[in-house]
């Protein structure tokens, strides 16, 4: 029953399943994620507070989500890679880092452009916004810290030991509304209980998150191809790999 | 829609187009970076297996 | 000849500190770059006194923070050059037990000593001497949570080139809640309010990294040098 589980450690399987979802979750990235956009920019109704400004809800949620999702996931990547050897594990935490790092500057910067308007500045020293932050210099530290190793694996298991160090931000990232008096609102969607958002808002918003889910997936497929090559170059696979 | 119309986003329009518009940059980035390490990937294989090919026909010449 | 955990713990102690007061110069570095630092924010910003007094935690706990990181390069280096660092954990003692040894040998002549020379910053900060006993004890504290993310900092990057850029990369976005708490239990010292929440917060992170620090310094040491 377990055996889709275990072929996951094998390279040539990884590469080939790779493969064959990265056009699904693309195709289906690129109509949630078009349905977002639209419904959310042009038929989701104004905020009675914000008005039209609420709309950047739509890129920047998501955006935050996916930089503390991603940053989970390399963490627990790097740590199957570091714990049961799993050179895949590496494999994923290789390709999640670049895409994480991105989606922690999109969701400040829209934060940022958000902030002005709402709270009359851009930037705050705020709990949120500061853990944020260092969220991105977290992805900097294990981007630089693979990179400075000759050997590629050594720089795989100490990128992946700093990722799980680091990790211990992501719950402080999610908690800092409620533990301390934050600017940042609190949480609407992802609590207990019903949603404190509009149903005509929460759609848009919804697919959004669903739709930068699968981006999130086929570009993930895409790099992982990638990182599969370049660590297993010499295999025997590879060759009937590249035919394809 | 309100108050100049769509792409006046009742007056916010410079701080939510540009906020799309970054998206739109992010994920664009994304994916093209991550096809182009793959093709980039797919290159450095192709080429190490013609060397070792190249290589296993002098020994044997 | 066996030697148990606590007496192994204390010669290693004996033998960093012994080392480290043969170059003396080495010891005092960190510190006069302390407290050049801190005199660096009152000429740069020309400031009254009543508002240097405002932003005196921040500039104290910044300025502890980057002189510390000085002497963090050096804390795995030589022995891991010279392959010191292996043959004491081939010694039947454990490489965690070295390493804690010698993060607190670091702890006692980086930080202990910023401690001691703080007050005389804290003169020319021109806080008052009510808050010292504050300042001190969360320096005491973050400077020994510091050390410990430095030494995991360290364990990274150990024999890398340019290994400490790379390690105020790491450490300093782990130290960034320290500095925050620091800070503001100095502050409300100094604003003469209450300072426990800030106190006991510091003291968690403080216990949090003394008890989990050392088995990933452990771990990043042997990724590295294995």
């Amino acid at each position: 029953m377990w055996t889709w589980f275990y072929k996951l450690a094998s390279p040539p399987h990884v590469y080939s399943v790779a493969g064959a979802f990265a056009p699904w979750f693309l195709g289906l990235a690129a109509l949630t994620l078009g349905f977002g956009v639209i419904d959310g920019l042009a038929f989701a109704p104004p905020d009675y507070q914000q008005g039209d400004a609420f709309r950047i809800i739509y890129v920047h949620a998501p955006a935050a989500w996916m930089s503390t999702f991603i940053y989970t996931t390399m963490a627990v990547a790097g740590a199957i890679g570091l714990i049961w050897r799993i050179k895949m594990g590496h494999a994923v935490a290789a390709a999640c880092a670049p895409v994480g790092a991105s989606f922690t500057v999109l969701a400040l910067a829209t934060g940022s452009l958000w902030g002005k308007p709402m709270w009359g500045t851009y930037w705050a020293w705020d709990p949120r916004l500061t853990s944020e932050l260092i969220l991105l210099f977290l992805y900097v530290g294990v981007l630089s810290l693979r990179s400075a190793f000759e050997d590629a694996a050594r720089g795989d298991r100490a990128a992946a030991l700093l990722a799980i160090v680091g990790v211990v931000n992501v719950p402080i990232i999610h908690y800092s509304v409620v533990w301390w008096n934050s600017l940042h609102q609190g949480a609407t969607v992802a609590k207990l209980g019903k949603p404190s958002i509009d149903t005509a808002m929460l759609w848009p918003l919804l697919s959004m998150l669903l739709g930068s889910m699968l981006f999130f997936g086929a570009v993930l497929c895409f790099r992982l191809q990638g990182e599969v090559l370049n660590r297993e170059r010499q295999a025997s696979w590879v060759r009937q790999a590249l035919k394809s | 829609m309100n108050g100049g119309g769509f792409w006046a986003m009742g007056g916010y329009a410079r701080y939510v187009w540009p906020c799309f518009a970054l998206a739109a940059v992010v994920f664009a980035w994304n994916l093209m970076s991550a096809r182009r390490y793959h093709a980039a990937a797919r290159l450095r294989a192709r080429r190490a297996l013609i060397m070792e090919a190249a290589e296993g026909d002098e020994h044997r010449s | 000849m066996s030697v148990g955990p606590f007496e192994a713990f204390w010669l290693i102690m004996r033998r960093e500190l012994t080392l480290s007061f043969r170059r003396p110069e080495q010891l005092l570095q960190p510190l006069v770059f302390f407290l050049i630092v801190t005199t660096l924010f009152p000429l740069g910003l020309n400031l009254q006194l009543s508002l240097l007094r405002d932003m005196s935690p921040g500039v104290l706990w910044v300025a502890a923070l980057l002189s510390s990181l000085l002497s963090l390069d050096a804390l795995f280096k030589s022995d891991a050059d010279d392959g010191t660092l292996e043959q004491l954990a081939l010694g039947g003692q454990g490489l965690t037990l070295i390493v804690t040894a010698k993060t607190c040998a670091h702890w006692v002549v980086s930080g202990a000593a910023l401690v001691l020379v703080a007050p005389l910053v804290a003169i020319a900060l021109n806080i008052p001497t009510g808050a010292f006993a504050t300042m001190m004890v969360s320096l005491a504290m973050g400077t020994l949570t510091l050390s410990w993310l430095g030494a995991i900092g360290a364990g990274l990057t150990v024999g890398l080139r340019r290994g400490n850029v790379l390690l105020s990369l790491i450490v300093l976005p782990l130290a960034m809640p320290l500095l925050i708490f620091g800070a503001a239990a100095t502050d409300r010292a100094i604003s003469q309010v209450s300072t426990a929440g800030a106190l006991y917060f510091l003291a968690a992170l403080c216990v949090f990294t003394c008890t989990l620090a050392p088995f990933a310094a452990t771990a990043a040491l042997r990724i590295t040098l294995e």
